[in-house]
Parts: C-alpha cells; structure tokens; sequence
C-alpha cells in the first residue's frame, strides 16, 4: 500500500508509532538488568559522592558547606597534577606492553592451539589470578628484590658485579608488576575477538600476494579492533585507580594518583578524596568522547 | 621452646581454673613436649564451673576488630559454654572502621578501636559507655588502663583495654654504627633509601611533630607545619618503601634492604625468626607515638547483652597471656603478666614492656588530629610524585 | 583450522609456528614465575613471607587445617565468586544486545554509563554503597550485599567484552535460520550463543578474578562474616604469615587439578568420538 509523494516516487507508509514503540522494547528490554543494577548500586552512590565533594569535611563529618576548595586543591596544588599526569603517562605504557604481549599470544592460542585445549589454557593463564594480588605482588618483589631471584641470576652469570637496586621500589618495579597484573584481562578481550577471525583470509591475502607482516597489518588487526579497544579500555581504566602495587612495590618514586586519594579516604576526607577521584572519571569520560569513533562497537542495522 | 604454643594444649589445661594449675600448663607447653592436655570435657566443664562466668542469655555477638584481637579456642570455648557465638568482621584501618559502623549501627555490637579515634566514636555518638567493673576479669587490669581519660565518659568507661604499643626506631647495629637516640637519625644523609615505614600518613605526622618538637602533635601551628615538610623533604630520599603490614618491614630489615625502620615492638625477635641479622631497637629522646586499644560497645546495639557476659569470658588473664604469647605485644592485664611470669615468660614480657603500662600515656597516641586535611595534603605535596 | 592443519606447511611457515609456540611458552612462564616463588613460600619455616628462608616446614599447611576462620573466609569467597560471575555473565550479556543492534541514538553515553563503574578507585565505591545501602536504606549488610557491590564493577567488563564480540556478527547466520523457520529464542540458543561462547566465557573468568580478590568494597558491605581477601588485608598490624600462602597454593592446586582433569575428560572424548564416524561410515 505504498504512497505517492509530490515528486512522483513511490515511497512505503511510515511506520505506526505503536508498532516502533513495541519494536524498539522488543529490542531494549535486556538493557533492564543493566540499568536497575548501575542505577540503585552505582549511580545514587556515585551521586551522594558527587555531592560530598561539593561538601567539607568538619571534625570527620561531611557537612553540607557547598564549597569548590577540593577541586581547587587538585589544580592549584602542582603534586596532584603532576602525579596525575604520571598516572595517565603509566597507565598508556602498560597498556601498550600489555597489548603487546597479549595480542602475539592471543593469535598464539588461536591459530596454534587445537580448540577442545584453547579453553584450558585460557583458564591455565587466568587460574594464578585467583590468588592474593599482595602474595603476587610479594612474589615480585622476592623475583625483582635486592636479595631476590633476578639478582641472584644475574650474579651468578657475571653480567653484574653487586646487586642492583635498579628493579624494585621505584617507576620500573610498578610498571612490570602492573604488566603482570592486566595481561590476563587484555588476553581476554582481545583473544575473544581474535577466536572468531576467519584464517582463510590469510591465505587468501598471501595468495593475491600479500607479506605475512602485511595480512597481519590490514587484514587481522583490523578485524579484531573491537577486542583491541576493549583490552585498552580493560587496562588503562583500571590502571589510573591503581595503588596497591605502588604501594607494595613502588618505593617513594612510583606514587601514583590513587595513592593520593586513598590517604585523605584513609584520613575520613572524603569530599577532598572524592573531588580528585571524580576529576580522573572526567578524564577519562573526556577521553572516551574524544575518541568514541574509533569506540564504535555498534553494528549499522538497516531499519526495519 | 616453640613459639607459638598450642593453643588447645595450653588452654585446655588453664581456661578458667586456678592460676596455679594454669601456670602448671604453661611451664609443660613450655618445655616444648605436648603438655597431657586435660580432657575436653574436663575443660568445657572447668570452663563452666568459673567463677568469673556469669550465666549467659546466649545468642549472637557482631565483633568488628582486628585479627589479633581475638583466637578461635576462645571463640568456640564461648558459644560451647556460654552460647555466645561470635561473628567477627575484620577491619585494617580505624578510619574504615568509624565509617562503616557511622553507617550500619546496631547492625554491630562490638568494635576495635585505637586510642584517640574511641574518643571521635564517642563523640559521633556510636559507642556508649559501659560499666567496667561489670567485667569482672577487669579487677587484673593495670590501675593505670582502669583511668585514662580518654576512655572515661559520664556513664563510664568508654572502652575495655586491650594493648598497646609504641612505635620504635629498629636499627641493624652492623650498618648503622653509632646507636641513635632521635627521630632526626631518619633523616641522616647516610641512610639514603635504606628506611622502611609504614604507610600511615597521619602517623608518620606525628612522628614528625614529635621529630621537630611540636608543641600539639595532632594540631601544628602553620609554622611548625612548614618545619614538619621540611623533615618530610628530607626524609624522602631516606625512604625505601612505606610498608602496608608490619611483616613487610621485618622483611625488608630480615633481607637486608633495610638499615632503619620503624614500627611496633617486637622488632628484634622478629627479624631473627625471618632469618635475619640481629637488630637493635630504640625510643627516640623526644618521644614517640603508639597506639593503645580497646573494645567499645555499639550505641543500639542489636546484641548488646552479650557484651558484658563475651568480654568477662575472653577477657580472662589465660586468654591474655595466650594472645600476649601469640601476638607480641603488651596487654594491660596484670594477672596475665604474672601467669606469664610463672610459665618462665618474664624475659619475653619484660622485653615487651608488658609490666610499664605507664610508658602508654608518654606516647602521642595514634588517632586523627585537629588538621587532618593539612596533614594529608603535605604529606601527598612531600610524596606526591 | 583442521583445513589449514592438513594442507603443505612451508618451511617459513613451520618457523612461525615454532616462534610462537616459544612465544607462547615464555609468556606462560612469565605468569607463573611469580606462582613458584607463592607456593614456595608456603613452605616455608618463618613467620614473613619472602627471603631469605630461613627454613622449610609444613607447619603453615596444618595452621591451615586448624583454622576454621580462614576456611569459612575461603567458602564465603567462592561462594561470592561464583554467584557474581553467573548473574553478572548474565546481565552483562543481556546488555549487550542492546548496545550493539539497539540502534541506539546515543551509543558513546551508554558505553560510558556502563564503564563509569570502572573509572572510580574502589574505596570511593566502597564508601558510597555503605552511605547508600546501609545509611539511607538501613538495608543490612551480609554476603548478599557483597554481591550487590561486586556486580557494579563486573558487568561492566562483560558487557564490553560481549560486545565487541557482537560486533560484526554474521546476520546471514541469524537470517537463514529464520528461513529455515527458527524462532528468534531459537536462533538465539542455538545460533548466536554458541558463537560468542568464547566473549561469555571471557567475561565470566574476568568477573571471578575480580571478585576473589576484591577487598575494599567487600570490606564495606559485609556483615559479620570474613572473606579471603579481607582476611588477608586485615593481618595488617602483625603481617601476613605463609599460612595465607598455604591457602592460596591449596586454591591453586585445586583449581589447576580440576582444570586438568576436565581437559584430559575433553581429550578422551573427543578421542572416542573421533573413532566413531569412520567405524558408521
């Protein structure tokens, strides 16, 4: 039963609004669950923070004395943004190392692994992480300390004369341990992308003529970008709250951003700790609206 | 001797008997063969028979404490006596423990807490005093713990006392070669990242007043504030690693890694058992900072009743020395000091201060000051990337 | 792949192999490294963790045994563990339909709703869902409430990692089975499902690790009960002992022990099956 415009062209009638309606619940109920549980457990929470940070702290209670002093303490004060700055500058390392690490051993597992033992290793790389992030990261400092393992190593193969100080309690110390920490999860994501690529392609690249370094750069990466962004996204977050491995492993130079907010949470500051806190989700809200092209995860259905 | 006694050979001869048969258990423990444990039954029945048990209603009591607040025997001894069984929660920091019971309330019937912070739980109006008397094992405290003035509230004692501890200056004799006697041996050129502390800013504040002399540690003047960055600064490079346990430091003192730290008693015998060099620990001249703690009783709490009848049952001298001889800290029961001293601990106790609980009041007890925010915000301008 | 493995392998082609599975292999090692050195100071005789040793006992393994704190801190959790990882593989998953085929008018504000939670150091979280559940809502605080809390931060990382899966999944699949007369409840379970299997099962192992070691969040909303990870964190006056590496290297060699006997149970009868179509054929 088609229309006829005043140009001519014959065009199908629009849609009933009821029948949208209904399509588009049809197709969003599920977001339901989602929503309930951030709503009630995440965003209230997250806005009584929001406001606290607004607040002051007085005798160990929030009073509702509206004041923008704990924001203007974050710029005003060069420590916060410098360590901040470090924090982001950390947080791209690790991830680029992770992402280097996990995407050769992603392909690894795919390409190399027969599928009925490609879940056991999975589960093989993630099963150490069931244990205590303090025993791993004493673990560390056992392997990087002075008297520790890699030391020894390289004593006894002469390539130093005294044990270095140079691997534990400083930037190079958090970075590796933070390495460790998020490979697992950027694994994860970019190995659930990678298991779905289709290796004919391959083949068929290096039959039209393709290197093997050229198929992997414009046929496999490209394919799995979604898994990509995810790993990013799955480390570098994260790594910008980090500060127990600082903590443990760090020393005096590997300070990081949350170590800062978790002295005035640990002092009961919780609108000065809060507003800090908050300028980092800013941040990254920022960075992920900046860059939400390349985010995009969202397939283009046709309408209808 | 083994260091860690059994704890049912040991308690199952002395919880709730007569301090000489108690004794008698501690001297076969301590000789280091399994002491003939009396029966379980004999126990739970001696138990039973105390004096000091007053018949219980029974029921559940909600304990938010630390992990050496309490041990398990004494736990299962208590619901299999008195009915009382005990949930415990543990917390790491008095700072999460105040606002976590500012929120939940009754839903907790007993809490831990440090000195200084019982009095901003008073204050907040969590806690209420309690009659310490009712608690009979009470009459073996230390005098001194039965009046400080930061537990007693209109109504009574805001707090039963537990232990406490100063903070020492440990040092390995073989690095450090001239035996220091003040808080500025920390900031000494010569000790460059060779310090562990622990990672408590607002503590590591008050050491700092007490290292340039402030008059109120908990709330510098602007002047002495800028003094305290001063040391801080200079403190810094000294620093090896801010410790989140106390094993950390004994670890890092046990390896070598470290020349100086400081921390709770216990230091020397500590690092021997890690395998470490012998070290030497110190108070410095201009005093020091410790902590002393105590349980407090919930305001509206659900349990309450328990209270009175747990604490008069686990806070026996047995269960003291016990916890004395586990933990490695001095308590403020008297008795337990002389049970420990009649099982042929007095060396051990004494090493510990445990007999000078006056030494407690000479300390800046560990809690937040009036300028908690300034002190934070140097201490991260100072740590601060 | 089977494909792939029965054609003519180059010798170029045999050196990749060989790389990476090198590759592979170190970076295996690489992770568990640190696991030897954990199980290797489970053993050993001295009250801290780390060198020197100063000997090596069992002692820890059977302060394990005798402690029925830390048992009970183990069940509740993997108790909690195991509840998280099905509800959030579940509402993570769900959630991620919408967001990829939802035509949504404004997909980045979602995608940022839903890793907000991420963002925020968990203190913050912690303290907010204490305020909010147990101070405004008088709600009281147990397991349950650890799970509440738990689930914030780990549908997120389903939720994304389902979806990048999604992406780009093969409609015609979905609009064949249609023809063939496949309700969509049917293409779901038997089509989409299977296929992203691998980001469901990504999501799951991520929303266990996280929780097993969870402990500034948990500490908030608990009860009167203990967990691993607060157990452990809360030693914090006198120091963690080897007794907390005991457990974990228990833990460990449970879970690799299952591990290994599900894929050995999977090789055999894949092995079986493999014999069968030549035997009907």
């Amino acid at each position: 039963m088609s229309v006829v415009t005043a140009g001519g062209t014959r065009v199908p009638p629009a849609t009933p609004f009821l029948v949208r309606l209904k399509r588009r619940l049809v197709v969003l109920w599920p977001f339901t669950p989602i929503t309930l549980v951030l709503t009630l457990l995440f965003m209230i929470p997250l806005g009584i923070m929001v406001v606290y940070s607004f607040w002051t702290t007085r005798n160990l209670n929030v009073v509702s004395d509206w004041t923008l002093s704990n924001y203007i303490r974050f710029f005003t004060n060069e420590t916060y943004l410098r360590t901040f700055g470090k924090t982001v500058l950390m947080a791209a390392l690790v991830t680029v190392a992770a992402l280097l690490l996990a995407v050769p051993f992603a392909y690894f597992l795919v390409r190399y692994v027969s599928a009925r033992w490609q879940r056991t290793v999975l589960l093989a790389v993630i099963v150490p992480f069931w244990t205590s992030y303090l025993l791993r990261v004493y673990a560390w400092q056992a392997i990087l300390g002075e008297k520790g393992a890699l030391n020894q190593f390289l004593l006894a193969t002469g390539l130093i004369d005294a044990p270095s100080r140079l691997f534990v309690y400083n930037n190079i110390a958090v970075f590796i341990v933070l390495v460790y920490m998020y490979f697992p999860f950027a694994a994860l994501a970019v190995y659930s992308s990678l298991e779905k690529f289709d290796f004919n392609l391959f083949r068929a690249a290096q039959d039209l003529g393709a290197r093997q370094d050229q198929a992997f750069r414009h046929i496999l990466l490209p394919a799995i970008r979604p898994g990509l962004i995810t790993a990013c996204i799955f480390v570098f977050v994260p790594v910008l709250g980090e500060y127990l491995a600082p903590t443990l492993v760090g020393g005096t130079e590997g300070v990081l951003i949350s170590n800062l907010i978790i002295n005035f949470f640990r002092g009961v500051q919780y609108p000065a700790g809060a507003a800090i806190a908050i300028l980092i989700a800013a941040f990254v809200i920022v960075l992920l609206v900046i860059f939400r092209r390349y985010l995009q995860i969202e397939d283009v259905v046709a309408r209808g | 001797m083994d260091r860690i006694l059994t704890r049912r050979n040991f308690l199952q001869g002395a919880a709730g008997v007569t301090a000489a048969a108690s004794a008698g258990a501690f001297l076969a423990a301590c000789g280091g063969s399994s002491a003939t444990p009396a029966a379980t039954a004999a126990a739970t029945s001696a138990a039973t028979a105390a004096p000091s048990t007053p018949a219980s209603s029974g029921g559940p009591l909600n304990f938010l404490t630390w992990s050496d607040h309490w041990n398990q025997d004494a736990l299962n001894q208590a619901k299999a006596t008195l009915g009382i069984t005990v949930n415990v929660s543990e917390l790491s920091d008095n700072s999460d423990g105040f606002a976590k019971l500012k929120q939940v309330g009754g839903q907790l019937d007993m809490v831990s807490a440090d000195a200084l912070w019982v009095l901003e739980y008073s204050k907040n109006d969590l806690v209420v005093p309690f009659d310490l008397a009712s608690i009979t094992p009470s009459d073996g405290l230390y005098s001194i713990s039965k009046s400080f003035e930061f537990f007693t509230a209109p109504g009574g004692y805001l707090a039963y006392p537990w232990g406490w501890s100063p903070i020492q200056i440990a040092f390995n004799p073989a690095n450090v070669t001239t035996t220091p006697d003040s808080w500025q041996v920390l900031v000494d050129a010569k000790y460059k990242g060779r310090i562990v502390m622990e990672n408590q800013p607002t503590d590591i504040m008050l050491m700092a007043a007490r290292a340039i002399g402030a008059k109120d540690g908990y709330n510098m003047t602007d002047a002495e504030l800028a003094q305290a960055k001063s040391f801080l600064q200079a403190l810094k490079p000294n620093i090896l690693k801010f410790s989140s346990q106390g094993s950390e430091t004994i670890q890092a003192l046990a390896d070598g890694s470290a020349w100086l730290s400081t921390g709770n008693l216990g230091a020397e015998q500590k690092v021997k058992d890690a395998g470490g060099p012998a070290i030497n620990t110190m108070i410095p001249k201009e005093g020091t900072i410790g902590f002393i703690d105590g349980e407090m009783l919930v305001k509206g709490a659900e349990n309450a009743a328990q209270f009175v009848p747990y604490l008069t049952f686990g806070a026996q001298p047995e269960w003291v020395a016990q916890n004395f001889l586990d933990n490695g800290r001095p308590l403020f029961n008297e008795k337990a000091y002389k049970l420990l001293v009649d099982g042929g601990h007095k060396e051990q106790a004494d090493r510990f201060l445990y007999n000078k609980p006056e030494l407690a009041l000479q300390m800046t007890l560990k809690g937040p000051g009036g300028r908690v925010q300034d002190y934070i915000d140097i201490f991260n301008s100072v740590f601060g990337a | 792949m089977d494909l792939l493995e029965t054609m003519p392998v180059s010798k170029r082609a045999k050196q990749t192999r060989w790389a990476f599975r090198a590759f592979g292999c170190a970076v295996m090692g690489f992770l568990y490294i640190p696991i030897f050195f954990l199980v290797l100071f489970s053993f050993e005789d001295s009250k801290t963790v780390g060198f020197p040793i100063p000997g090596f006992s069992l002692r820890w393994y059977q302060a394990v045994l005798d402690n029925q704190a830390l048992q009970d801190a183990v069940r509740n959790s993997l108790l909690v563990a195991a509840l998280v990882a099905i509800l959030a593989t579940i509402i993570g998953t769900m959630a991620a339909f919408p967001l990829v085929r939802g035509n949504l008018r404004f997909p980045s504000v979602i995608r940022i709703f839903v890793t907000l939670p991420i963002m925020l150091p968990g203190i913050l979280l912690g303290v907010a869902l204490v305020t909010f559940l147990a101070g405004q809502l008088h709600v009281r605080l147990s397991l349950l409430t650890v799970i509440a809390g738990h689930l914030v931060f780990t549908t997120p990382y389903v939720v994304l990692i389902v979806a990048s899966r999604l992406q780009g999944f093969p409609r015609a699949l979905e609009w064949a089975a249609a023809d063939l007369g496949a309700s969509p409840a049917r293409t779901l379970r038997h089509i989409i499902l299977p296929l992203i299997a691998p980001a469901i099962m990504a999501g799951a192992l991520i929303s266990v690790t996280i929780s097993l070691d969870e402990f500034i969040v948990t500490f908030f909303t608990i009860g009167s009960q203990l967990t691993l990870p607060i157990y452990i964190y809360t030693q914090i006056k006198f120091g963690v002992t080897p007794e907390v590496n005991a457990v974990a290297t228990l833990l460990l060699v449970a879970t690799l022990g299952l591990l290994a006997a599900g894929g050995l149970l999977g090789a055999v009868r894949s092995a079986r099956a493999a014999g069968r179509p030549k035997e009907e054929s």
